[in-house]
């Protein structure tokens, strides 16, 4: 029983993309654009 | 320095209703669960807002802006890790705290190595996080009661004391409801700020001119790819070093762990943690921008030669009045010069002719460094006048841009800022350190077997005692100012290790509680030898990197004093026979 609900809790689905590996996926693409636009913004400016 | 009655309104009507409205919504709390873990119920908004509510402090609204006007914006590389160690404590630390239906992380130590593991963890974060509580009130009431002449006593109370009200009454749910709407006070305000000082600006300075200037003048550094160890703050000590704090104090900090473990699910405290490491990087840049804007705002406004009043107030009283009065003069002389020659290059910028901007940037880098001369003889005369004077004035230039330059009614919303950041960081330690003190210690090994009602007082006597003590310690700090250093060095010496224990415990499962024990004291002396050497130039590491050698130094001893420790069981069996 208790090992059944261990697996419900981990099978919870993430609201969008449909897995979690897509999620931390899509936030480390979006965090590595931010570096790209700062990297930019120090180039452009320095 | 006195503020308006209207900012008065502002800071103390926004301040009272979060409280009134946290204290209001957790009124009907009367369990232990209910009081240290809010029921689980919370969405993961307000698990992400909570979550940068607390690591968010006071000193951070003060003193960001402020090292942006000095060094730049490097200072934003620190952050780089955090959204990776977001995605490493989903994926590895949450579904076992959920698993485990836990209330502190330490908890989890005992299942997996034994109690004195467990305790000794939790034995060190009650130390440091016990101790910066006072600081965290503290840091804050000093710049505050020093600019604007407040009592510091009193300061240090209206802080400390609103804070332990509200986490008594409502426990870790009230910290975090009310911590929601701080984060939206303290977003707003910043926001706000920034816009204002864009106003600010002169008539004929426009906002790209503002960036341009800024960036002639070395200020718009985000990103520095070189690696060099002794250098604070590059983008490979905020991606390596960063990830390892951020994994520590996220995945191993109770002030933190109790944020996302009162969740609705696994999946809200997931999203809550996702959140926070997108929206921190750039809500830093925002705050370190801010810090760069009043830079340029001081470019065509004369600042004062030293931020700190009460420093100059003592020099005026002094026999080196006169010498200082001469600074002034010229630093007046100064800026004027440099004024003219930063419209020369904005011209130039504008004009796109690089020769015109070399020379007007060799002319304006040439003046900087003569004001620079001049503060530095400032801070001479402000040590000759009182040799405890703390001269670095970094801490103050925010704070006095907002009490002399910005609007009636904002000023008051930018001391709730601050008040805010103060308040939320300090709940969530309170909450955090009575936690601690009756889960892994009280019921654990103290008075075990009671009743709910009695650990849901315990609870709340252990909030008391924990904030008073912290007020106690930012009442008597002032006396203490070689102390305040030492425990921020201590609390950032423990990280890495906690790290290494929690990181054996995940992922060395062959390793045991022993072995474990004996790694983390030797990676301690390791820490604290690096340290030592550090201080006396044998090595020079930025700070960063202790909390990765901290971590890796504890699992490859592990590792080893395990391997030991199952030949030496292997012996003693064979022996025998």
């Amino acid at each position: 029983m208790d090992q059944e609900n261990d697996q419900d809790l981990l099978d919870e689905k993430p609201p969008i993309l449909g897995s979690w590996n897509q999620l931390y996926l899509m936030v480390l693409f979006i965090h590595s654009i931010i570096l790209f636009l700062f990297w930019v913004f120090t180039h452009s400016y320095s | 320095m006195t503020i308006d009655l209207i900012d008065w309104l502002v800071m103390i009507g926004t301040m009272l209703s979060i409280v009134l409205y946290g204290v209001w919504k957790t009124r009907n709390i009367s369990s232990v669960k209910g009081y240290l873990l809010g029921e689980r119920d919370l969405p993961w908004w307000t698990i992400g807002l909570s979550i940068m509510a607390t690591q968010a402090s006071a000193i951070t609204f003060l003193s960001t802006p402020g090292q942006a006007f000095e060094s730049g914006m490097g200072f934003a590389q620190f952050y780089f890790g955090m959204p990776i160690a977001m995605v490493l404590l989903s994926i590895f630390f949450l579904p076992i705290y959920y698993k485990l239906n836990v209330y502190t992380a330490y908890e989890y130590l005992e299942g997996r190595f034994n109690l004195k593991t467990r305790t000794i963890t939790a034995g060190l974060f009650l130390l440091s996080r016990g101790m910066s509580a006072g600081i965290t009130i503290y840091a804050p009431s000093i710049i505050l009661s020093t600019l604007l002449n407040w009592n510091l006593f009193l300061t240090n109370v209206l802080i400390g004391g609103v804070v332990i009200i509200y986490t008594v009454m409502g426990g870790t749910k009230a910290v975090s409801v009310t911590q929601k709407q701080q984060m939206i006070v303290i977003l707003a305000g910043m926001v706000i700020a920034a816009v204002i000082i864009v106003f600010k600006l002169p008539s004929d300075v426009s906002f790209s001119d503002a960036v341009g200037v800024a960036g002639k003048m070395g200020k718009l550094n985000v990103v520095d790819f070189t690696f060099d160890l002794s250098n604070r703050y590059t983008f490979w000590s905020g991606i390596l070093g960063g990830v390892f704090l951020f994994l520590s104090y996220f995945g191993t900090d109770q002030s933190q762990v109790q944020r996302y473990l009162s969740g609705k699910s696994l999946s809200e405290s997931r999203l809550g943690l996702l959140f926070n490491g997108l929206i921190k990087v750039p809500m830093q840049f925002l705050v370190l921008f801010v810090g760069i804007l009043v830079f340029v705002f001081f470019q065509f406004v004369k600042p004062p030669l030293h931020f700190n009043t009460a420093n100059v107030d003592q020099v005026s009283q002094s026999e080196y009045y006169t010498d200082f009065q001469d600074l002034e003069k010229q630093h007046e002389e100064v800026f004027v010069q440099k004024e003219v020659e930063i419209r020369n290059l904005i011209q130039a910028i504008n004009s796109d002719d690089e020769t015109a901007i070399s020379s007007s940037r060799a002319k304006v880098e040439s003046l900087v460094e003569q004001d620079k001369s001049l503060q530095s003889k400032a801070d001479d005369l402000i040590l000759k006048a009182n040799p405890a004077a703390e001269t670095k004035d970094q801490d103050y230039v925010f704070i006095s841009f907002v009490v002399n330059y910005l609007p009636i009614g904002l000023v008051g919303l930018l001391l709730a800022v601050i008040f805010s950041a103060a308040m939320s960081s300090t709940a969530s330690e309170l909450n955090a350190l009575a936690t601690t003190t009756v889960i892994d210690i009280y019921k654990r090994s103290a008075v075990p077997d009671q009743t709910d009602h009695h650990y849901l007082l315990a609870s709340k006597w252990f909030t008391v005692i924990w904030g008073v003590l912290a007020l106690i310690f930012a009442e008597t700090a002032s006396l203490f100012e070689n102390l305040i250093q030492a425990v921020n060095i201590v609390g950032s010496l423990f990280y890495g290790v906690i790290l290494g224990i929690f990181m054996v415990a995940f992922f060395m499962k062959w390793v045991r509680g022993n072995a474990v024990f004996i790694a983390a004291i030797l990676g301690e002396a390791v820490v604290v030898g690096g340290f030592i050497m550090d201080k006396m130039e044998i090595l020079n590491i930025g700070f960063l990197w202790f909390n990765l050698i901290g971590c890796i130094v504890v699992m490859i001893f592990a590792g080893i004093i395990q391997i030991f420790m199952n030949d030496e069981n292997k012996g003693n069996q064979v022996s025998p026979s």
